[in-house]
């Protein structure tokens, strides 16, 4: 399989002095899902805003199916990689169909105006998010849940084969937590999607996803002449199983967690100091 | 980036195109130098140019006049085209005339192209001082044919600006300070047509030069000034007792002022007492009297 | 409120607004202050001036006149629409960005300078005027890109600031003006329509049509900015570039609207926001429509101005800011009652 994302010695920072992601490499292969995990303030956000070509890194490059991203216009690019991000009111009141349709952007002509394709690939984002029902409603009309599955039907309508997503589940129902997590492994897996997600559930993309990208937010310290410390790494990349251990979660996110298995995954819950058992669960 | 040049492109062409079309119709343009042909239906549209018309004899041919001609009598009754400020075009194309006499602002200067431009006889004169006034009762003549008649008042205007003269030369100039708004308190500067007027009757302004036409004074300018009358533009005619009670009351706080002290207050409305018409001579009389109320003792 | 937006049902939609703004601007041009009768219209202009009045004062007075007002309202329609859209803000109207100061400091300054001008042709107020907005939009635009990131942010406040800036420059030339200057001065901030000659008005019909197409080709686009900045891009748009060229064909057809009759209100903020919630936040929709009921409105405000208080007449300004104003109430009213009631 090759390579669809090749990220090669990364690093960038917001301020002169500052550096968030120093010397990243790595690559996605197409047709996997990547998870991207890690606490606060590591970069993931960041690294999204790297992937789709908002930001550029200030030292390395990065490839979309082998060609450097700052060769694509940002037409093309938007043909290839279809960002979700974190859900909003538009300032207009747009319906769910329009804001849908505006995924289609990237095949239109000057004025805009659809034609079937795009309007079947509208109407089969709305069915899979299962969004269908509200399509002529405006967006201010709908929950915070409701405009993400939105925003997610309009990546899907984009038809890209990259998808790059924002925390995608953090205001859904557990339902709709799965139903998403679903949709997107089935786009995956039928569509041959690449997928690349930022969660706060460890849980779900352990059980989703094909390989985690862990930033860990640490960044390496100086080398020193004649010093031997070990730099602390600023991430890790691999099978779930690999990078999640308890200590290694413990020691990246600070907080203890109760260890358990079903079937052959691990799952891991967070134990606060006041939790309800807390005193009980026992880390393994 | 294509489409920006088009679009520059469409712009350009249209515009083209336009000036072309154009050339094919020119704008009417009607000698301005017409010969005066029968002119016998006169719209004015400013008072004092009602008044230089009716002056020069030509009541009878005047159809309509700006809403605030008022001077003669006849004058007010003749139809209204507008005021002063916002003639109205309309009415002044149905009065059918075939002279219009206009100002010079932009209102008016805006008409008067309209006006031209659809084949009337415009004239518009700029009458901003006397010497002005003067070469437009000339131009008036030149256009209605009655050079006689206007040269005549002409010389007329000018011998009694004259006489008025002569007689106070050899008097001393009285300090006065001509008040255009009491709050805030403005007055005329020497760059303006009252400060003009002023010197003709014998007197100079209480203010020396100043960047603004109508500057605001504070307090203690106005105690420095030392006038010795004050002249105090009046709002309207129609109540000036009340308003020359108040002025007095107005001027009533500042005792130390030579011309509070000595009650020589005087409350004028430039709009008809000076207008810059035949009556000009008139108005300067009677503030002449006001400045030097001992003028005529002398003769 | 909202259909499927074909370019069938768009063109059904333009050419019937077109249509009601054809017999608005034909009704108005019946109307004001002297009787017009239309079958001597129809006999031809007379061989000499005063001969067939009402030839001279349809065709030589008003028709002129609707047509200017039509094309002012168009252009600020259109205009509101856009900086509605890239400032991202429902309450931009088109002079938020300097242009209201800079035309009206353009005036003033022909106004004092008496500048010299041949009677029979174009009035200097308009070309300065005109530069004075270009300038001071150019400005605003430089100095909102130089503030750095947020440019939307920037942009308003740079506009806010030469705004009073150059207002107190007004009001300084203001008050060591003459009175009859000051009086042009404020009768032309107060915003008229007046009869223009057709050199002027085919220029300036001709400028507003083309720029009001070329945003019209950027509308589908607009509709993309509005969702913000990171979204638009993602969405393959070139944000600069659409902000660039949106801003600048905004900026000129308004320019080119005040130089021609002042600082007329209202219309820029108000008919996009009534059009909006008539016919739905589409762009594509909203920028010819806004357009066309622009156009119809100001023509219907100043002939109103024409007719209240004949013979003389009210600046249109007032007309629209009278008129606007409890009209968008209602129209606010009866449609906030569709939308169901929201957080």
């Amino acid at each position: 399989m090759s390579s669809i994302i090749e990220v090669t010695n990364v690093s960038f920072g917001y301020f002169p002095q500052g550096s968030i992601l120093q010397d990243v490499s790595f690559d996605v292969k197409a047709g996997t899902f990547l998870s991207i995990a890690g606490p606060n303030g590591a970069g993931k956000t960041t690294l999204l805003n790297l992937l789709c070509g908002l930001l550029r890194p200030q030292a390395g490059s990065i490839m979309i199916e082998a060609a450097r991203i700052q060769s694509y216009s940002p037409r093309r690019l938007a043909q290839k990689i279809a960002v979700v991000r974190q859900e909003f009111v538009p300032v207009f009141d747009f319906t769910v169909a329009e804001v849908v349709s505006m995924a289609r952007t990237p095949y239109l002509g000057t004025f805009g105006f659809d034609g079937k394709i795009d309007r079947e690939a509208v109407s089969q984002a709305l069915e899979a998010t299962d969004t269908a029902q509200f399509a002529m409603r405006p967006m201010k009309n709908l929950s915070g849940g409701e405009r993400q599955r939105v925003f997610i039907a309009r990546a899907l309508a984009q038809n890209t084969v990259i998808m790059l997503l924002d925390e995608p589940t953090s205001f859904l129902d557990l339902k709709h937590q799965v139903h998403i997590y679903d949709l997107l492994k089935a786009a995956q897996l039928e569509k041959g999607k690449t997928i690349v997600a930022i969660t706060h559930d460890i849980n779900l993309a352990a059980q989703y996803c094909d390989e985690i990208l862990l930033l860990t937010g640490r960044r390496p310290a100086k080398q020193r002449p004649g010093n031997d410390t070990e730099n602390p790494a600023s991430y890790f990349i691999g099978k779930a199983k690999d990078i999640f251990s308890p200590a290694q979660i413990e020691d990246v996110f600070g907080v203890r967690v109760f260890t358990g298995k079903v079937g052959n995954e691990n799952f891991f819950i967070p134990l606060g100091r006041l939790a309800k058992d807390s005193g009980q669960a026992n880390s393994s | 980036m294509n489409k920006l040049w088009w679009l520059l492109l469409t712009i350009v062409c249209l515009a083209g195109a336009g000036f072309l079309i154009l050339k094919i119709f020119p704008d009417q343009r009607p000698n301005a130098a017409a010969p005066a042909t029968a002119v016998n239906r006169i719209v004015s549209l400013a008072p004092n140019l009602t008044e230089i018309l009716f002056a020069l004899g030509l009541g009878e041919k005047v159809v309509a006049v700006s809403s605030d001609s008022d001077y003669p009598p006849e004058a007010a009754n003749k139809n209204k085209v507008g005021t002063f400020w916002q003639p109205n075009t309309e009415a002044i194309i149905a009065s059918k005339a075939n002279l219009v006499i206009t100002e010079c602002f932009e209102q008016q200067k805006s008409v008067a192209v309209t006006l031209h431009r659809l084949g009337y006889r415009v004239l518009p004169l700029k009458i901003e001082s006397i010497e002005a006034m003067l070469t437009a009762i000339k131009d008036i003549g030149d256009a209605t044919g009655t050079q006689n008649r206007a040269d005549k008042l002409d010389e007329d205007i000018t011998n009694r600006l004259d006489n008025l003269r002569s007689k106070l030369a050899a008097r001393n100039k009285v300090k006065v300070l001509w008040v255009v708004q009491t709050e805030p308190l403005r007055v005329a500067g020497t760059n303006t047509f009252l400060n003009e007027l002023l010197e003709l009757v014998g007197g100079e302004n209480a203010i020396g030069p100043t960047i603004q036409q109508y500057p605001p004074l504070g307090t203690e300018e106005l105690l420095a000034c030392g006038a010795q009358a004050i002249i105090q533009s009046a709002m309207g005619v129609d109540n000036i007792p009340e308003q020359q009670q108040a002025a007095e009351k107005f001027w009533g706080r500042w005792p130390t002022l030579p011309a509070v002290r000595n009650n020589r207050i005087y409350v004028i409305d430039p709009d008809t007492t000076l207008r810059l018409g035949p009556r000009l001579c008139q108005g300067l009389d009677l503030v002449a009297h006001c400045l030097h109320p001992d003028m005529d003792g002398h003769e | 409120m909202t259909q499927v937006l074909t370019a069938k049902s768009l063109g059904i939609r333009i050419t019937l607004c077109l249509a009601a703004l054809a017999v608005v601007m034909c009704l108005c041009a019946l109307m004001g202050s002297q009787k017009v009768s239309l079958r001597k219209v129809l006999t031809g202009p007379g061989s000499s001036p005063g001969e067939n009045i009402d030839y001279e004062i349809l065709v030589g007075i008003r028709l002129p006149r609707v047509i200017l007002a039509a094309l002012v309202g168009a252009a600020l329609a259109c205009s509101g629409v856009v900086l509605q859209a890239i400032l991202r803000n429902p309450l931009a109207d088109p002079y938020i960005l300097g242009i209201s100061s800079g035309a009206g400091l353009g005036a003033i300054a022909a106004v004092l300078s008496g500048a010299t001008w041949s009677f029979w042709g174009g009035s200097p107020i308009a070309a300065f005027a005109f530069a004075g907005a270009i300038v001071t939009v150019w400005l605003v635009w430089l100095i909102g890109r130089a503030a750095g990131k947020s440019q939307i942010t920037n942009l308003l406040l740079a506009g806010v600031v030469i705004n009073a800036f150059l207002s107190a420059v007004i009001m300084f030339l203001t008050s060591i003006a003459r009175s009859d200057q000051v009086h042009s001065t404020i009768f032309w901030l107060m915003g008229n329509i007046t009869e223009k000659g057709p050199s002027a008005l085919g220029v300036s019909a001709g400028c507003i049509l083309a720029g009001t197409v070329g945003l019209f080709g950027v509308s589908h686009r607009l509709n993309i900015l509005s969702l913000g900045e990171q979204e638009a891009k993602s969405l393959g748009v070139d944000t600069a570039k659409t902000q660039i060229v949106a801003f600048a064909l905004a900026a000129f057809i308004t320019a080119i609207a005040v130089s021609l009759s002042g600082l007329v209100g209202f219309v820029g903020l108000v008919v996009p926001h009534g059009v909006r919630l008539v016919c739905g936040p589409d762009h594509r929709h909203l920028l010819p429509i806004s357009a066309i009921i622009g156009g119809a409105f100001l023509v219907a405000a100043d002939t109103l101005a024409r007719i209240i208080v004949a013979p003389a007449q009210l600046p249109v300004g007032v007309i629209t800011a009278i008129a606007g104003g409890p009209f968008f109430l209602v129209l606010l009213a009866r449609h906030s009652r569709k939308i169901s009631w929201l957080k």
